[in-house]
């Protein structure tokens, strides 16, 4: 029968904080020193060359004034934005049961215990906290080191500022997601309070404000710029993020134990797909956690067709018609935050114009899910009255097409936010190509077969190689567009002509997208004569 | 029942989505009862049992053990849960887990407590294995004792018979029912097997996630709810 209550929740307390330590402890001493201390080395050394070739890249004259006055008067708005998008991801995530993926045996045993469930959470929350803010901080920093030598203000001033900055996003992104997991906010609950504070920042940025507290928090990454005033606000913005963050952990006795065993049985496969770089279990299962559901009834419902001319480029869109808003909303907001980072690159910090076009490709991933279907089911599309490789063309179409639509939204972005029609000449000229090319790329991710580098004998020798592949389709996409945009950039500042530019760009685009849809087509085709051999 | 039940659920219903899979449920188990849960597959047992254990909330009504709402510290404290799919810490042994639950639950003859049941249950020998080294069976027996070390009033076991063989299947019988008469615990098992209805004091039968049967756990009273 049950005992006498006193004193037994301090010795389930120290009970849990032993074997936690025992835990660490064991991990610990498998732990190859010499293997670590090995990474750590090569770690630091291509570190130290990817900053030193960013420092040569990066032109270190001084920004012009009109630059540093927009990046006075709109920076922390813009960058409230940026904060507000955070805490919005971190809300959502929350009313899904996150951010803590509680290991299995961790929720039989310790959440089913006599104790309160924050007790037992506040160290995996603090060390999720803790990593989030260091990394955060590390970058921040390493910004701030770049961008001092372009702007006025002190050296150490920005670094610190940025490395303050840095660790305090994530930090509120992973409380707004403890807040709305502990107080069992629903997803309609947490998606409302999330577009709620994008709506304020964005009120902000739109009207020059300075009242939504993410505006107030990114017055600190400027601070360098501020007056007396920003000091103020940063201050405040601080503060109302020390808060978030207290909040967020004191609420961590409410955690619903029905998500969080979901969420502990997802994460640990996604954990490992990640590992393997198995974009396409990964996609799949961060579906499954946001509980991402095709739509039971369409958005629009096509027309049913008499003659099934292209049934391929129907069954694509059909797939699109039945998306979940989140992700249509999501798809949105990354061609119109693609679009604002190319607005802001193009003034202030071309190296930046690379990240619209590996932003787009986080969109292309979605927008595959015809195509990639088909990959998961080898044997469904070899009884396809077709070649493997001209039906992967004929289902590259749809998502090229959508994409193409993505980039639109982007280019109305840039126009928007650059206030110029120059980006609205380029954008329009090079969405197809565009689209086409992301397509690609991001069809590249979603049909890699990962554990054709893993197994490899070459390879298991050389597992960087395995990385090198996965990152080359992000990377083809962030040259993609990133060069075109660079080369239009450096026609205006010089004074060249735009519009041949831009037909140089199609071009290029036209070509690198060509190229890619025939590889494309080519490892289908391999892929199908190994499977008959 | 002259004492208050140890469990006790009024109006209780779960829903997923479009689905219900409990519906007004009415129970009430006193203590010292060995209670079979049966029903068809699909019937909302395991249902049933989550919602008691607080792994799962209702969409409606409510849930008390021992006289508290499901989940809370105190209701924790009473409920020992056992699940259909045995689940450990991958770097803990046998006689790792059982110690760290002993703890968790402030045992304090904990090392005897785990002899005793690890010498029971056909586990001496295997104190030092690790989860990755077990056979099924011995997963099972291993997650039945991390059910059994530690102190309850009510054990919740969902098909803790699946996969043990003959001999361990009468051991864990007779230890759930000397639970039921030593320690004055309340006992539920979801089963389908007619030795564990033979040893029940009662049975309840649920199908469609309603309470379709309550009452003696004889051969003939089953069968006719089964064929119903």
């Amino acid at each position: 029968m049950v005992r006498g209550q006193g004193g037994v929740e301090g010795a389930t307390i120290a009970a849990l904080r032993k074997m936690r330590r025992d835990r660490r402890r064991r991990y610990a001493k498998q732990v190859d020193v010499m293997e670590v201390l090995y990474r750590i080395y090569v770690g630091a050394i291509l570190g130290a060359i990817a900053l030193g070739v960013l420092a040569g890249v990066i032109n270190e004259a001084p920004a012009e004034p009109t630059a540093v006055e927009w990046l006075r008067r709109h920076g922390p708005a813009a960058l409230g934005v940026v904060v507000a998008s955070s805490l919005f991801a971190g809300l959502r995530i929350g009313a899904q049961g996150g951010p803590l993926a509680i290991e299995a045996a961790e929720l039989q045993y310790v959440l089913m215990a006599p104790l309160r469930r924050d007790v037992a959470l506040r160290g995996p929350a603090l060390r999720q906290m803790r990593i989030g803010a260091v990394a955060g901080g590390v970058l921040g920093a390493i910004v701030g080191n770049f961008i001092f030598r372009r702007l006025p203000g002190a050296p150490v001033e920005w670094i610190a500022c940025l490395a303050l900055f840095g660790a305090l996003v994530p930090a509120c992104f992973l409380a707004a997601a403890l807040l709305a997991s502990g107080r069992r906010w629903g997803a309609q609950t947490a998606g409302l309070l999330g577009l709620l504070l994008l709506a304020w920042s964005s009120a902000d940025l739109a009207l020059g404000w300075t009242v939504s507290p993410a505006t107030m928090l990114g017055e600190l990454a400027t601070l360098p710029l501020q007056g007396r005033t920003g000091a103020v606000l940063a201050g405040v913005g601080t503060v109302l993020a020390a808060v978030l963050i207290g909040i967020g952990l004191l609420g961590l006795n409410g955690i619903r134990l029905e998500s969080a065993r979901r969420r502990a049985a997802l994460a640990a496969e996604l954990r490992f797909s990640a590992a393997v770089q198995d974009v396409r279990t990964v996609i799949l299962l961060r579906r499954q956690l946001a509980s991402e559901r095709p739509r039971r009834r369409p958005w629009l419902r096509l027309a049913p067709e008499r003659h099934t001319s292209h049934p391929i480029w129907r069954r694509g869109w059909q797939s699109f018609l039945r998306w979940p808003a989140a992700r249509l909303l999501r798809v949105v907001l990354i061609g119109v935050a693609a679009g604002a980072i190319a607005a802001g690159a193009w003034s202030a910090a071309p190296l930046a114009l690379f990240v619209p076009g590996a932003l787009l490709f986080i969109a292309g991933l979605d927008l595959v899910e015809p195509l990639a279907q088909e990959a998961d089911h080898p044997t469904r599309r070899l009884l396809v009255p077709l070649q493997s490789g001209t039906l992967i063309v004929r289902l590259l179409a749809a998502p090229a097409v959508a994409m193409a639509l993505v980039a639109v939204v982007a280019t109305g972005a840039a126009a928007a936010a650059g206030g110029s029609m120059t980006a609205l000449s380029i954008g329009l000229g090079l969405c197809v190509p565009v689209g086409l090319g992301l397509a690609c790329c991001a069809a590249f991710s979603a049909t890699a077969d990962p554990y054709a580098h893993i197994l490899a004998p070459e390879v298991e020798m050389m597992p960087p190689v395995g990385y090198a592949v996965a990152a080359a389709p992000p990377t083809a996409a962030a040259l993609l567009l990133g060069v075109p945009l660079l080369s239009a950039r450096e026609a205006e500042r010089t004074g060249g002509s735009l519009e041949a530019v831009t037909i140089s760009a199609v071009v290029y685009t036209a070509v690198a997208a060509a190229a890619a849809v025939w590889f494309l087509g080519r490892r289908f085709v391999k892929r199908d004569l190994a499977g008959i051999e | 029942m002259s004492s208050p039940p140890v469990l006790r659920t009024h109006g209780l219903g779960r829903r997923y989505d479009a689905f219900t899979a409990l519906d007004s449920v009415e129970l009430e188990v006193g203590a010292g009862e060995l209670v079979a849960l049966v029903g068809p597959n699909g019937a909302g047992k395991t249902t049933l049992l989550a919602v008691v254990a607080g792994l799962l909330e209702p969409t409606a009504g409510t849930v008390e053990v021992a006289g508290h709402a499901a989940g809370t510290v105190e209701a924790r404290r009473a409920l020992s849960f056992l699940p259909d799919t045995p689940v450990f810490y991958e770097d803990l042994s046998v006689a790792e887990h059982l110690g760290y639950v002993a703890a968790l639950h402030g045992v304090a003859d904990s090392e005897a407590r785990i002899g005793r049941l690890l010498e029971q249950l056909g586990l001496a020998g295997w104190e030092d294995a690790l989860p990755s080294e077990l056979s099924h069976g011995m997963r099972q027996k291993a997650s039945i004792a991390l059910g059994l070390v530690r102190p309850f009033s009510i054990l919740l076991a969902d098909e803790p018979f699946d996969g043990l063989d003959p001999p361990s299947r009468a051991v864990l019988l007779e230890l759930l029912t000397a639970a039921r008469s030593e320690s004055g615990a309340a006992v539920v098992i979801s089963t389908h097997r007619p030795d564990v209805l033979a040893a029940a004091s009662r049975c309840v039968g649920i199908r469609n996630g309603q309470l379709a049967y309550d009452g003696a756990a004889d051969d003939a009273a089953v069968a006719e709810f089964f064929a119903g």
